[in-house]
């Protein structure tokens, strides 16, 4: 007995016309961009192997993996994001390549959300990987694509968001605490929380380098966050990885990029998986980000080739919510013949759609029935095939009755 | 004209709370003391809107960023979890989860895999994991202290603000798990694009809790 035949699983849908339009604009504005600045594609498979993914468990629970087996019984997942399998290709295939290589995707992952909490498990995405340099150079390409991307999809209305994770760390690293305490301290400064994050600094009384975490979630806002960061700590590293950000922040300011940059040092989501400068992207009214990225030197070196690397993934679908509703995709022309001169009819729709018109053939018998769905299809055209071509508009055969 | 800055409100125990915050910071809420059966209230004089949800409503909405900011006890923070800012604890609404079972039962003995009832299935679960121990979760979505009387369970994870309720059922609290109390919660998008509508808002609320400890 069959009881799921009619819908989709939790956390999908079925794309329909406009919607695929929106997306297709979306995706094919980032492409573009990608491949004039020298990125090419590479398409991975759909699904990988659970032990592609097992050294990420951090950053991919197994619980939030869709997994099934193959026929030998091994354990496979429905890869829960791109960059990793791409890292898997890079360190099996590509390490005879000149460096930098510069690759670019785009693709649905698959991650199990929770039910019913609005959010998509299956997620399209687009991004970059650029892989083999570890210079300001790559990072300010990555930076900058990441914006000409956002401002190709919706204009000004887009702001980048900048952190060096080596700040946190440098702070971090300066705590004389337990591996556990460190990672409650970034949790609660990942949250904002500012109540527990002081909590739980207490005990460290006035060391610099707990005062200064107990204001990192603060220190998030415009060139100013870089004095106040200056200030509170600059030992163990700290004042290198603020130098390197704000001289990032300066090019970008040269870009003209300045009202659209903020900095946020306090953005710790993923500071094992990071190991330099992560930024995110959001637009004016998407309640998420839409682009996340950052520099991961430390991911390949897992895979056996340690190679330097940084990208950003766009997520298309709230990013296409920003791309205007798209034009009806309506066709000029109805095409309708009777039977004995079908393939002039055929013949006659070649020669319009060569002209760029859209123009769709009749399956109809008769003209009425013809007439009747061009109304309801909203054609307002009908081409009439016979030994000549005789051109009706069809508002005009309104209350004319049968012909 | 601007978008207004959405706050979305638990209704019920929080909201008389937070209406009674709000007023004393200064904000006009005759329109949510007088509500009606609207949903979506106009804060007088400012670009405000307030919003009354259900406590995990409250949860969702911020963090699918329909609302700005919320106002939410840590105990559904805890048992639905969602990707937003929490950055103040409000000091009301004050309560402590914990482990309840009836009086005179040692919970830890003999090796049958106890049961255990609650409305927060997440924290329960959480709890015993922490304590490496199997245990059979019943979610039970109304007065939870039936389940251990009607010999449902062995025993319960629920909030417990006096344990009066506890006591006349016959119930006493095990262990206590945390505290929990209402959180101030932001959308994570909503920080950063409106920082400059939305910081000196959580400022005044930080220097109105400032002011409170103090007195």
């Amino acid at each position: 007995m069959k009881h799921y035949d009619k819908v989709t699983p939790d956390g999908t849908r079925d794309l329909l016309f406009d919607e695929c339009v929106s997306r297709e604009e979306v995706v094919s504005r980032l492409t573009a961009m990608f491949r004039s600045r020298g990125y090419r594609q590479v398409i991975t498979p759909a699904i990988e192997f659970y032990d592609v993914f097992g050294s990420s468990a951090a950053h991919f629970p197994q619980e939030n993996m869709y997994k099934l087996s193959d026929t030998r019984g091994r354990l496979m997942v429905v890869r829960p994001d791109c960059t990793i399998p791409i890292a898997r290709l890079v360190a099996t295939r590509l390490t005879g390549m000149p460096m930098p290589l510069r690759l670019y995707y785009c693709e649905n992952v698959y991650r199990v959300e929770h039910t019913m909490r609005g959010k998509p498990s299956e997620i399209y995405q687009a991004g970059v990987e650029l892989i083999g340099s570890n210079s300001l150079r790559s990072d300010l390409e990555i930076v900058e694509l990441a914006a000409s991307g956002l401002s190709d999809i919706n204009g000004e209305s887009f702001r980048i968001e900048l952190c060096h994770i080596g700040y946190f760390k440098a702070l971090i690293d300066s705590l004389d605490a337990g591996a556990d305490t460190k990672e409650a301290i970034r949790q609660c400064i990942e949250q904002k929380n500012y109540p527990a994050l002081s909590d739980l600094l207490a005990p460290f009384g006035d060391s610099r380098a707990a005062a200064a975490l107990g204001y990192l979630p603060r220190l998030f806002g415009g060139e100013e966050v870089f004095g106040k960061a200056y200030e509170l700590f600059s030992e163990n590293g700290a004042l290198e990885c603020l130098d390197y950000l704000h001289g990032l922040y300066e090019d970008l300011r040269q870009l003209g990029l300045e009202d659209r940059v903020i900095i946020d040092l306090g953005l710790v989501n993923q500071a094992e998986y990071y190991t330099g400068l992560i930024f995110r992207g959001y637009f004016d009214g998407i309640g998420e980000p839409v682009l996340s990225g950052g520099r991961y030197d430390n991911l390949l070196g897992e895979f056996g080739a340690p190679l330097s690397a940084t990208g950003f993934a766009v997520n298309i679908d709230p990013a296409a919510q920003v791309v205007g509703e798209p034009a009806p995709q309506t066709p000029d022309i109805l095409v309708f013949s009777d039977e004995r001169h079908l393939p002039e009819a055929v013949n006659y729709i070649k020669s319009l759609t060569e002209n760029g018109l859209v123009a769709e053939n009749c399956v109809y018998d008769d003209f009425d029935a013809a007439a009747d769905y061009a109304r309801r299809r909203g054609i307002r055209q009908l081409h009439v095939v016979d030994d000549a071509i005789e051109a009706v508009d069809v508002e005009t055969l309104r209350g004319e009755g049968a012909r | 004209m601007i978008k207004p800055i959405r706050i979305a409100l638990t209704k019920g125990r929080l909201e008389k709370d937070t209406v009674e915050m709000f007023e004393r910071l200064g904000y006009d809420c005759t329109a949510v003391r007088e509500k009606g059966r609207r949903l979506i209230l106009p804060v007088a004089g400012t670009n405000l809107e307030i919003v009354l949800a259900k406590a995990a409503d409250v949860a969702t909405y911020v963090d699918n960023g329909v609302c700005d900011i919320g106002v939410v006890g840590k105990d559904t923070i805890m048992e639905m979890g969602g990707t937003f800012y929490e950055v103040a604890d409000l000091g009301f609404g004050k309560c402590r989860f914990a482990l309840a079972l009836p009086q005179g039962v040692d919970f830890y003995e003999g090796y049958h895999t106890r049961r255990i009832a609650s409305k927060y299935v997440n924290v329960a679960r959480g709890f015993f994991e922490r304590k490496n121990m199997d245990v059979s979760i019943v979610k039970i979505e109304g007065s939870v202290e039936l389940a251990p009387i009607l010999g449902l369970s062995d025993a319960i994870v629920d909030i417990v603000e006096t344990g009066t309720t506890l006591r006349e059922n016959g119930l006493v609290v095990a262990e206590y798990i945390c505290d929990v109390s209402a959180r101030l919660i932001v959308n994570i998008a909503s920080l950063k694009l409106r920082k400059a509508e939305i910081e000196p808002l959580i400022a005044r609320i930080e220097d109105y809790l400032a002011g409170e400890e103090t007195e």
